[in-house]
């Protein structure tokens, strides 16, 4: 791990473990209902001070407590409009399949480019520090697996245009290989 | 047929609903005192920061923090002191400057801390210090501290 990232990794670590306190917590409103009370926000006393950790503008994480449930949103570093772009189509991938990951949410929360919604059922049927760990494993390998896909987009839109530019006219060649070089 | 009637939030007008106020105590200080305390203290913490006393200049912060919503003006100038302190102390002499800190200014560092990670690119705030500063303290502290920051109702 590069040396940059490990502080906040840690802090990030840190923080989840600290909010991962969660109890069974019935609705105070409705009877018998059971509901995640960061998403509701029904009540004041039960959610607690929202968590901001940073690295830079483009990267953060927050983390919103409350007594049953926590939220964790992921703020993905988006350097260019192709980083922006893949990066939508990966969490849109993953949140469409948001079941089989059992924390992820559906949605992200506005701002953020991926949510996690822990309950307390998840930590009561799952290892407490394996939920931290796939979180901090998930947030290490999000940044090589964006970078990764925009070198292969890169190569294979190279392949394309060489492919493609020979076959148009074998004169402009000279043409080509400036365009590709540049 | 209008159906508005149902958006109305019935709970709000609950006779024993919880107020915010009542979450905590205010800070007994007026706004404007405040705001000269702090201002004091920033010359405070520049005069230490000179004789190399971080301990002395980090109490000085932490012991008189504002809190609660009508100090903003308060805040910032006590997060731009914190920040000049945090970020003329050199990595090394972190650990001694956390560890000779009493539990309550520990756990008014920990939340400074998270606020200017929250208002990092607006203010002259540096993630990174922050970041090594609040590996430190949770070494020192130990997770409680954070788990004390996100229960406490009175946000610095």
């Amino acid at each position: 791990m590069s040396n940059v990232l490990r502080p906040y990794l840690a802090a990030v670590r840190s923080t989840l473990t600290a909010a991962l306190t969660l109890e069974n917590f019935s609705s105070q409103v409705v009877e018998r209902h059971n509901k995640p009370e960061v998403e509701t926000g029904g009540s004041k006393e039960v959610l607690l001070n929202p968590l901001i950790i940073s690295r830079n503008e483009n990267e953060r994480v927050l983390i919103e407590p409350s007594v049953n449930s926590i939220r964790l949103s992921i703020k993905i570093k988006q350097a260019d409009e192709i980083e922006r772009i893949l990066c939508h189509k990966f969490t849109r991938f993953m949140m469409q399949r948001a079941e089989s990951f059992i924390v992820l949410r559906r949605k992200p929360v506005p701002g953020y480019d991926i949510s996690f919604l822990i309950t307390n059922t998840h930590s009561e049927t799952m290892l407490k520090h394996k939920i931290v760990d796939f979180i901090i494993q998930f947030m290490e390998e999000v940044d090589k697996e964006i970078s990764e896909m925009k070198l292969s987009l890169n190569a294979r839109a190279r392949i394309v245009a060489e492919s493609y530019l020979t076959a148009v006219r074998s004169n402009h060649c000279f043409k080509v290989n400036i365009l590709l070089i540049s | 047929m209008d159906v508005n009637f149902r958006k109305i939030d019935i709970d709000a007008f609950d006779e024993e609903i919880l107020q915010e106020s009542e979450l905590y105590e205010q800070d007994p200080r007026d706004p404007a005192q405040a705001l000269d305390e702090m201002k004091q203290i920033q010359g405070a913490v520049r005069s230490c920061l000179a004789k190399n006393d971080t301990v002395g200049a980090l109490s000085a912060v932490l012991e008189h923090a504002p809190y609660g919503p009508t100090m903003e003006d308060a805040k910032i100038v006590s997060l731009q002191a914190l920040m000049t302190i945090l970020n003329s102390t050199k990595a090394t002499e972190i650990p001694a400057a956390v560890k000779s800190l009493s539990q309550d200014s520990q756990d008014t560092l920990m939340k400074y801390l998270y606020k200017g990670m929250a208002m990092t690119g607006s203010a002259d705030t540096n993630a990174s210090v922050l970041l090594t500063w609040h590996e430190k303290l949770t070494e020192v502290a130990g997770t409680g501290c954070i788990v004390r920051t996100m229960t406490d109702r009175r946000t610095v």
